[in-house]
């Protein structure tokens, strides 16, 4: 258990420097897969429930079976599984974007309620700094402003949850969300995935599984046709 | 009208006394009622608020009112709750009145109502209350929603080991509303159809976030979260002071934390100026001290939670209350060997106040010099009577010169002193060693101490100066922490002087003198015991102008090489005690130490004095000598350990233990004595009280019987192990007689035996030899004797063979004679044939006189296979033939070549040659006349017979019809004599 702590407190770090990093010298990496895989390990490391939620239930006393199963995530707090698949890239990473500022801003009114120093804020801020990134890296432009999201993405418009009146359902409410959280990074970190294996089975010529992916998926990332020569990204 | 008038004069007369009353005492009570009653729910402290108002507007003065308060639960006609409350009243003052609700407001409707009464001194009884008012209804279920469910209190904060009662109300009166607390199932009491309470008591704090306690209907779960606060401590250990005289801090130990998220809060106030600060931390607050010169302060410091207010205070003096800062800046400098100057700096305290600084000198962890100076900014001081390369800690502290209260935080600086030359000459001692008459010196010498070295000791020098040479002078240099060196002298005398250096210079030098002769080593050993402290030892001086005596032995003498080790000691000493040195090897018990007591002479030359043997602690044996036995009888035995080594003990060895036991539990023999083993059996005891004795007989024994014996040495400590025990069986009595007799007997037949078998070829040679030797011969002797003198030996060239047998075998036959062995008597059958060389008579059936020739084609394995004349003859052909041989040269030449072929070139199976001759018997005496009776394989005996008889050819088995042999007869005639 301390094992696990202590490499999810290295891996933390290190997605860390990487951000400060990138911070730093307020440049966003070239590379696509490069970009692509840190993302992806972001949201492998914000999913985890141990890093959050756990440590929420056991400090606010959650652990009964009872109030286990009223600690659920609500109807749209985050964007739905399904809402993030039929979702473009750019309107993927604006989505993403907009949530992460909800759950910055829900992380923030935790913070007393949560074990002392958790990184989630930081892993939050790290991950929104690649997420633009990468929109920028997918508009093909070195200007900021053009990874702006241009349309608002679908499905319900995350709004921060308004504050219940009693403690104990607040105590409900932010469990509630913060498992909504990890669900949200979980399916965050599958699109993710499924770009880079999208790309791959691009690499290998596979057509007949694209248009299978293609019958499967409503709008499977139609504005991605060809492929992108390496190390950059798909126009 | 006039009616009227009076009327109204009678009142005004009536009410003239009464006002006049008035103004001194209410002449009647008042029944006063409350006015605009009104009740309020406060749902976070649960508290019903009542305010009212008194109208009254004959009395303007304050007067003292109860006022009887009524609350009731659910229904009017339910009450829970009647208090008066007294307080004085203005004219139209509002009132206020709370009462807390151990049941949540919102749980039940609360009804109050009031009555009142003047309880005023100057309002003379009866005292009568007034009339109630209505009931005031108070209900906070109206502003609930349509929840199906609700719990209260929302956010109760308690203290710990308080009692609290929290309610739900469901609005399904169908629902089964189950309720937690922390994860338990718990059960409440129902107070109206749809309200359930639970009374918790003497709760305790379970978490900072609360304690969980949650309802579960059909829908989602409904609950509250009572916030435990710990009950708040009294601040403990309060006191303030000041670094600089301008600021105070006053700390305390708040105690316990009450585990809420929201903490007390702390205020700081003071009395003599009225002001207060709200403290910034739990433990520690900051006050300003002001520019009016205030130099008492009484401080009350209030720790204030929801639940209580602690406080407490204390009586500060300013000026008894400085505590410095720490001092900086700490150096030394100037450093030497003996001396430094250390400086420092203090913080200034006002303009014109002082520091008192102590300067502590601290060596090897201890203080070992303090001082104390007074400082106003910078401090300085020579630190005296160093020790040379010795390091020290240097630290300061100071206080405030007008009034000592604290010292402040200590600084530390270490520093080391420089070196100089060691103070003291190194302790040197010698092993002489004589080797073909030159003697050769081992010089150790201990290193010195830290104290004596005054640096770090480079180098030894070691000058060996020949006192019978004076020019000559030897000087080595053996680099540190080398601690001996070998010097190789002749039979001078020599004064060696040992210095040690380090960087700065040399010792003092140590002289050791060293004669070319060996001294007196005859001295006899002395034994002596060793105790808890070392081994204490005297001895008697020898001269009177001794200068010194020296102590040496070895450090674990059973190791070699022997780690020397000795002890100085001054020409007054007589005694000593030689001690473990805590650096050294400790003595241990069993060990045997041997020491050498010198006496050193005015010219630095030792003396062997005495020499001592001991045991710190002397230890039972750890093993048995290895015991022989010999001459064993039937009434003894004897036993022998010759090569047990003593001095190798553990301890000395006072002599040894027979043990000798006895299978038929015989009494012990005289010297015995009985004793008992470990193993409880019985066994005979001998003592050997000379260690010297290492042979015993064990006398007086049994014949044919079974004894054990077992031999020990014992020492001081104990005797050895009894553990190996040997057996021995005693023979029997007559025994040795038979064995006198016999084994001589025995041992003369056996020599006479080898000595038959190594003459056995002489005898043979002798009495019947296989072989004959013509000119061993008896029959020669006898013949050169009674006939002929001349007679010589028939060379084979001389002789002209009389016959060829050729005999043709088939291979096999030879094989199944040798392994068959067939006796000659089998071969009678066989008829060999003859090749007659020589023309031959018919008829002619007797055996000529035979000739005996040289046997120059001797086959010994014919020999061996006992073929001796019992070769078959045909009656019919007679073995000589006397005649001519018509060509004796091709006949020889045809044998010779025949010869050559039976010795290896004509293979088995062809035809061979058999070579026969025949010597006359002496006794026929007529050589013409024919042979009356054919030949007998008897008269072999009598006969020499030489032949070159291939193996093949002896086969006895060979078969008529697959022979085919050819005799050539001599004609006796043509035979030499």
């Amino acid at each position: 258990m301390r094992a696990q702590r202590m490499q999810r407190t290295l891996l933390s770090l290190v997605l860390r420097l990487l951000l400060l990093c990138t911070v730093a010298t307020g440049k966003c990496s070239g590379k696509y897969h490069e970009l692509l895989l840190q993302l992806q390990r972001q949201a492998d490391l914000m999913q985890d429930p141990s890093t959050l939620l756990d440590p929420y239930i056991r400090l606010q006393g959650l652990h009964s079976p009872v109030l286990q199963e009223h600690c659920r995530e609500r109807p749209g707090d985050f964007p739905s599984e399904d809402a993030l698949w039929r979702l473009s890239r750019q309107d993927f990473l604006q989505t993403l974007n907009t949530t992460l500022g909800l759950i910055l801003r829900m992380l923030s009114a935790l913070q007393q309620d949560l074990p002392e120093p958790t990184n989630a804020e930081m892993n939050v801020r790290g991950f929104g700094n690649n997420i633009h990134c990468m929109a920028q890296l997918l508009s093909g432009s070195s200007d900021p402003k053009a990874a702006e999201p241009t349309q608002p993405g679908p499905g319900p418009t995350p709004l921060p949850p308004t504050p219940p009146s009693s403690t104990f359902q607040r105590k409900l409410r932010n469990c509630g969300f913060l498992r909504g959280y990890h669900r949200f990074m979980r399916t965050a970190g599958q699109v993710l995935r499924g770009w880079g294996e999208r790309q791959g089975r691009s690499r290998r010529h596979s057509p007949c599984r694209a248009l299978k992916r293609g019958a499967r998926r409503t709008r499977p990332f139609p504005e991605v046709r060809r492929l992108a020569p390496r190390g950059q990204p798909p126009r | 009208m006039a009616l009227f008038a009076v009327l109204q004069t009678t009142f005004l007369l009536a009410l003239l006394p009464l006002r006049t009353y008035q103004s001194e005492v209410l002449s009647e009570p008042l029944p006063l009622t409350p006015e605009s009653l009104n009740v309020s729910i406060n749902s976070t402290k649960q508290c019903l608020h009542l305010q009212w108002t008194v109208h009254n507007p004959d009395y303007h003065q304050e007067f003292k009112m109860v006022f009887q308060i009524q609350i009731s639960r659910f229904k009017a006609s339910n009450v829970i709750w009647l208090e008066n409350y007294s307080t004085t009243v203005k004219r139209n003052q509002v009132l206020h009145w709370s009462w807390e609700s151990e049941l949540p407001l919102e749980c039940a409707i609360h009804f109050v109502r009031m009555r009142t009464m003047v309880d005023d001194a100057r309002i003379p009884a009866p005292r009568l209350w007034s009339n109630w008012s209505s009931w005031e209804k108070a209900d906070a279920q109206n502003s609930l929603g349509d929840h199906p469910l609700y719990v209260f209190p929302k956010d109760k904060l308690v203290e710990e080991g308080s009692n609290v009662t929290v309610c739900y109300i469901s609005r399904n009166h169908q629902d089964n509303i189950s309720c937690y607390l922390e994860d338990v199932l718990i059960y409440g009491r129902q107070l109206d159809q749809n309200v359930w309470a639970f009374e918790f008591k003497n709760v305790s704090f379970i978490r900072k976030t609360g304690t969980n306690f949650y309802c579960k209907g059909q829908g989602d779960p409904e609950g509250v979260v009572l916030l435990v606060s710990k009950v708040l401590e009294e601040p403990r250990d309060f006191s303030c002071e000041t670094q600089d005289l301008k600021t105070l801090t006053c700390t305390w130990d708040p105690g316990n934390d009450t585990g809420l998220i929201q903490l007390p809060s702390y205020t700081l106030f003071e009395s003599f100026s009225g002001k207060k600060t709200l403290c910034k931390h739990r433990n520690r607050c900051d006050w300003q001290v002001t520019q009016d010169s205030q130099e008492m302060y009484n401080f009350t410091l209030v720790a204030e939670n929801y639940f209580r207010k602690r406080s407490v205070s204390i009586l500060f003096n300013l000026i008894h209350g400085v505590h410095p800062m720490a001092p900086y800046s700490l150096f030394p400098k100037s450093v030497s060997a003996t001396n430094a100057t250390v400086t420092w700096k203090v913080y200034s305290i006002g303009s014109s106040s002082a520091l008192l600084c102590q300067l502590q000198l601290l060596g090897e962890g201890k203080v070992i010099q303090q001082h104390n100076i007074s400082v106003r900014v910078n401090g300085e001081y020579l630190l005296s009577e160093l020790k040379p390369d010795t390091e020290y800690m240097a630290r300061v502290r100071c206080a405030y010169a007008d009034h000592f209260w604290k010292w402040s935080e200590l600084i530390s600086q270490n520093f080391t002193t420089a070196e100089a030359a060691p103070s003291e000459a190194p302790d040197v001692w010698r092993d002489v060693t004589f080797v073909s008459g030159h003697p050769t010196v081992t010089l150790f010498w201990k290193p010195l101490s830290k104290v004596h070295a005054n640096g770090k000791i480079l180098f030894y020098n070691v000058v060996v100066e020949n006192l019978d040479e004076p020019s000559s002078l030897k000087v080595l240099s053996v680099p540190a922490p080398a601690n001996s060196t070998k010097v190789t002298l002749n039979q001078s005398s020599y004064q060696i002087y040992v210095t040690a250096h380090n960087s700065v210079g040399p010792s003092p030098a140590s002289a050791v003198a060293i004669s070319g002769h060996p001294g007196n080593e005859n001295v006899e050993e002395g034994r002596m015991n060793g105790t808890e402290d070392g081994f204490p030892m005297s001895w008697k001086p020898q001269s009177r102008n001794a200068t010194g005596y020296v102590v040496e032995w070895c450090d674990s003498p059973q190791h070699l090489p022997c780690v020397l080790r000795w002890k100085n000691l001054g020409p007054t000493n007589t005694d000593t005690v030689i001690s473990s040195e805590p650096s050294r090897c400790a003595f241990r018990p069993g060990v045997r130490y041997n020491f050498r007591i010198y006496e050193i002479s005015t010219k630095r030359m030792a003396h062997l004095l005495e020499k001592k043997a001991g045991y710190l602690k002397e230890l039972a044996p750890s093993y048995n000598p290895k015991v022989n036995m010999s001459n064993l009888t039937s009434h003894s035995f004897t036993l022998s350990w010759k090569d047990y080594p003593t001095e190798s003990q553990t301890g000395f060895i006072q002599g040894y233990y027979v043990y000798l036991k006895s299978k038929t539990g015989e009494k012990c023999h005289r010297g015995f004595e009985k004793t008992f083993l470990t193993d409880n059996s019985v066994c005979c005891k001998y003592t050997i009280d000379n260690p010297d004795q290492k042979t015993f007989v064990v006398k007086d024994l049994q014949p044919e019987s079974a004894y054990e014996f077992l031999v020990t040495p014992y020492t001081s400590a104990g005797e050895g192990p009894l553990d190996d025990f040997r057996k021995v069986t005693t023979p029997d009595e007559y025994s040795h007689i038979l064995i006198h007799i016999i084994l001589p007997m025995v041992f003369f037949v056996f020599v006479i035996m080898i000595i038959c078998y190594l003459k056995s070829q002489w005898l043979k040679d002798k009495c019947y030899p296989d072989i004959p030797d013509p000119y061993k011969s008896s029959v020669l002797s006898l013949i050169k004797f009674k006939e002929n003198p001349h007679i010589t030996i028939m060379n084979v060239n001389d002789c002209v063979p009389d016959a060829i047998e050729v005999v043709n075998k088939p291979e096999g036959s030879k094989m199944q004679f040798v392994g068959t062995r067939k006796s000659p008597t089998e071969t009678k059958g066989t008829k060999p044939a003859y090749l007659d060389l020589l023309p031959t008579e018919k008829n002619y059936s007797g055996p000529g006189p035979c000739i005996c020739f040289e046997n120059f084609t001797y086959n010994q394995a014919a020999s061996d296979l006992g073929y001796c004349g019992h070769f078959p003859v045909t009656p019919q052909a007679p073995h000589c033939q006397l005649g001519p041989l018509t060509s004796p040269e091709n006949l020889l030449k045809t044998l010779e070549q025949n010869y050559m072929n039976s010795l290896g070139e004509i293979p088995a199976g062809e035809a061979n040659l058999n070579y026969v001759s025949q010597l006359a018997s002496p006794m026929s005496g007529d050589r013409e006349s024919p042979p009356t009776n054919p030949p007998e394989p008897a008269l072999c005996s009598e006969y020499k017979m030489q032949m070159a008889i291939p193996l093949g050819l002896a086969s006895p088995a060979r078969s008529e019809n697959s022979s085919l042999s050819s005799t050539a007869l001599l004609d006796p005639r043509e035979h030499c004599h």
